[in-house]
């Protein structure tokens, strides 16, 4: 068991915060232990961050902070049998998949071992090699976009460690199982994956939500790509109105390391995702696409912070985003070059697309350079479905809704065509179009 | 088939068209034209449906049926097509797609099963032949990337693969080299029947000389000033259209 900490704060701490205190004193020391306490006085003495902090100016958690927290279970009730889940991969189409209940992996039977990569728990990880782990937890960082990560870091129980190190051919998919029994829980996710220098593979995280009460989601996961490592990740949010995700992803790319990463998020009641991505050594790049979906009363919160600490790299961000109903859709986006980060190229094209009134996008592209000779470009635009492309589609015949689902569906086409692994992409463009006004006659067009 | 009596309409707050009248009846071709700002691109856009284009008087009957009462989806399966003075990019709509869900439209109000795939594929590529269009514009999205005459022959594949029984094609021949404008011209003409009918909306008399027309408008301050046959096009191309302009003043 920890010790009690106390918040240096003047301000009384919220229930929320009180909670977590509360389970940080019934955790068990483990060799972790000293980098989690000082993760967790940081956490209570900066707090839950506000509207007052640059990356959550959009996203008030009020709500969150007044409520008292327990860990998740372990388990779910009975198996695993998620609300709803996309298939975004069949068992012929993959390496193989992995489960995570409210953040506490099952590994695969020994005799499942996937050729190129190793599995490991977090638990074990930090009982046999504790320096490995340690370096992907320090150092610790006061910036108001990782403080739910340093909660995370306090707290996670167990997780999951991949080291990709070799060419894995087939995508793997982690299934993310959020479920609750009862109280207000929260669930701590971590999730580390090294790649090796050449190594190659694809990871399809997917959020999936059991029952009711699901839990707080605050995940974190860290990828680190070693030099010419090449990966495409995705992370996918197709949970239901009751379900909350703060999520973050941290990328550190070697030298001439390649990662393309897609941020899907098409459910959920609020759902804020991360990227932070650092192109630390000459010849990185990242291609980030993300699709953001605002429904009913969703709200999502999209944060990027793309760093160019080295000269030559390159990135590029594509965001679409969709509100519809009463939703609220934020893509908030950075790239910082660094002195002496010469020739480095970027690219931010955020688009919004608003479907009623009572809807809202905020897209927020920024550049902040402190080098010469670099090429960085972007653009963001909102507005509603184009005018003429309507008419000119009804002046054709086309159904008024046909038309502008249609319309809907290609504007996204930009973050779909990138996607590479086909079946993916089949079941989120079925998700997508089954939430269009017109369904029927967009399947028919595929 | 088409009998405009008295249209008037205003585009943001301007009166453009100030009393039209004209009548078309099937199988026959006509001609508008008229000086830049005279209001034929307007009359084109209306007939064809555009909501932010106000009709403040007039009727239109199109097949006896009041056109104006008709939203523009309606026209088109009616048996309306408009071909655009500057088609619309729509970039990740595929041209094919388009192309098919507006002949399953006409179909389905007609009454009529869906077109069967190899069927449909069979069509467009023999029009695509006439139209000289090569294969990658099946793939492409709806005019995205086109140059200025790529997007014209599209608009006529357009046509001939939806056989409307009114074509309008609003300045078609603007921006195409005269081999384009013998293609475009002969894709036209192949849609000449005795059935249907075209009214062609242009800026040149050029384009007469590759489609005849049975009758020629001047349309100039949003209205018909001048009706004639073919004839007129030749001495306005020699006139100009001050001349017609001044004889309504004296």
């Amino acid at each position: 068991m920890n010790g009690a900490l106390q918040s240096s704060s003047a301000v009384p701490l919220s229930a929320a915060l009180r909670s977590f205190a509360a389970q940080w004193q019934a955790r068990a020391a483990d060799p972790l232990s000293a980098v989690r306490e000082q993760a967790m006085r940081r956490f209570l003495d900066l707090g839950l961050p506000t509207s007052r902090d640059e990356t959550w100016r959009y996203t008030n958690l009020r709500s969150l902070a007044a409520q008292s927290y327990v860990d998740a279970p372990r388990r779910p009730r009975g198996g695993i049998e998620p609300n709803f889940a996309l298939s975004l991969l069949g068992e012929s189409e993959r390496a193989g998949s992995l489960a995570l209940v409210n953040g506490y992996p099952s590994l695969p039977a020994a005799g499942a071992a996937i050729e190129g990569l190793e599995i490991r728990s977090l638990r074990e990880l930090a009982r046999v090699d504790p320096a490995t782990l340690l370096r992907f937890l320090e150092p610790l960082s006061d910036a108001d976009q990782k403080r739910w990560g340093l909660l995370n870091t306090a707290l996670f129980v167990d997780g999951l460690y991949l080291k990709i190190t070799g060419r894995v051919p087939l995508p793997l998919l982690i299934q993310h199982v959020a479920t609750g029994d009862g109280d207000a829980s929260i669930a701590y996710p971590r999730i580390i994956i090294e790649a090796a220098p050449g190594s190659s593979a694809t990871i399809v995280e997917q959020h999936v939500a059991q029952g009711a009460n699901t839990p707080l989601s605050n995940s974190t996961t860290q990828i680190a790509l070693r030099r010419d490592a090449r990966l495409e990740h995705y992370r996918v949010y197709a949970t239901d109105a009751g379900a909350t995700h703060i999520d973050a992803l941290d990328i550190r790319q070697d030298r001439g390391s390649q990662c393309r990463q897609f941020t899907i998020v098409l459910g959920g009641g609020l759902v804020r995702t991360a990227l932070e991505a650092r192109l630390a050594e000459p010849g990185a790049s990242l291609d980030s696409f993300s699709l953001l979906v605002g429904h009913e009363a969703r709200h999502v919160d999209c944060v990027n912070i793309v760093t160019h600490g080295a000269p030559d790299t390159s990135s590029t961000q594509t965001a679409r985003a969709i509100a519809s109903d009463a939703s609220r859709v934020i893509f908030n986006s950075k790239v910082i070059v660094e002195a002496g980060a010469v020739h480095a190229q970027s690219q931010q094209s955020c688009r919004g697309l608003l479907l009623s009134p009572t809807a809202e996008i905020d897209t927020r592209p920024q550049l902040e350079i402190h080098a010469d000779e670099v090429k960085c470009a972007h653009g963001a635009t909102t507005g509603r479905l184009d005018p003429d492309m309507l008419f000119y589609m009804l002046s054709r015949g086309l159904d008024r809704t046909t038309a502008q689902s249609l319309l809907v569906y290609a504007f996204l086409a930009d973050v779909l065509t990138g996607m590479s692994v086909a079946s993916a992409r089949a079941a989120i463009e079925d998700a997508l179009i089954a939430q269009l006004p017109d369904s029927q006659t967009l399947r028919n067009f595929r | 088939m088409l009998k405009i009596t008295d249209l008037s309409a205003r585009v943001a707050g301007k009166d453009i068209l100030k009393g039209v009248n004209l009548e078309v009846r099937a199988g026959e071709v006509h001609a508008i034209m008229g000086p830049n700002g005279s209001g034929k691109s307007t009359l084109a856009q209306v007939l064809a449906g555009r909501e932010d284009y106000e009709v403040t008087g007039g009727t239109v009957t199109f097949e006896g049926r009041d056109l104006l009462a008709l939203p523009a989806e309606e026209r088109a399966r009616a048996g309306l097509f408009l071909g655009f003075q500057y088609p619309v990019e729509i970039p990740g709509v595929n041209n094919v797609y388009l192309l098919k869900a507006a002949l399953n439209a006409k179909r389905k109000a007609a009454g009529e099963p869906e077109v069967d795939a190899y069927e449909f594929l069979t069509l467009i590529r023999q029009k695509m032949k006439l139209m000289h269009m090569s294969d990658s514009f099946l793939t492409r999205g709806v005019n995205e990337g086109f140059s200025g005459g790529e997007k014209k022959r599209n608009e006529v594949l357009q046509m001939l693969v939806l056989e409307p029984k009114l074509a309008i094609l609003d300045e078609t021949d603007s921006g195409l080299d005269i081999d384009a404008l013998k293609v475009v011209s002969a894709g036209v003409n192949s849609l000449r029947h005795p059935e249907r009918a075209v009214v062609l909306v242009t800026h040149y008399q050029r384009l007469l000389d590759y489609i005849v027309p049975d009758q020629v408008h001047v349309l100039s301050g949003g209205r018909i000033l001048k009706s004639g046959d073919s004839s007129l096009a030749q001495e306005l191309e020699r006139r100009g259209y001050d001349w017609v302009l001044e004889s309504q003043v004296a």
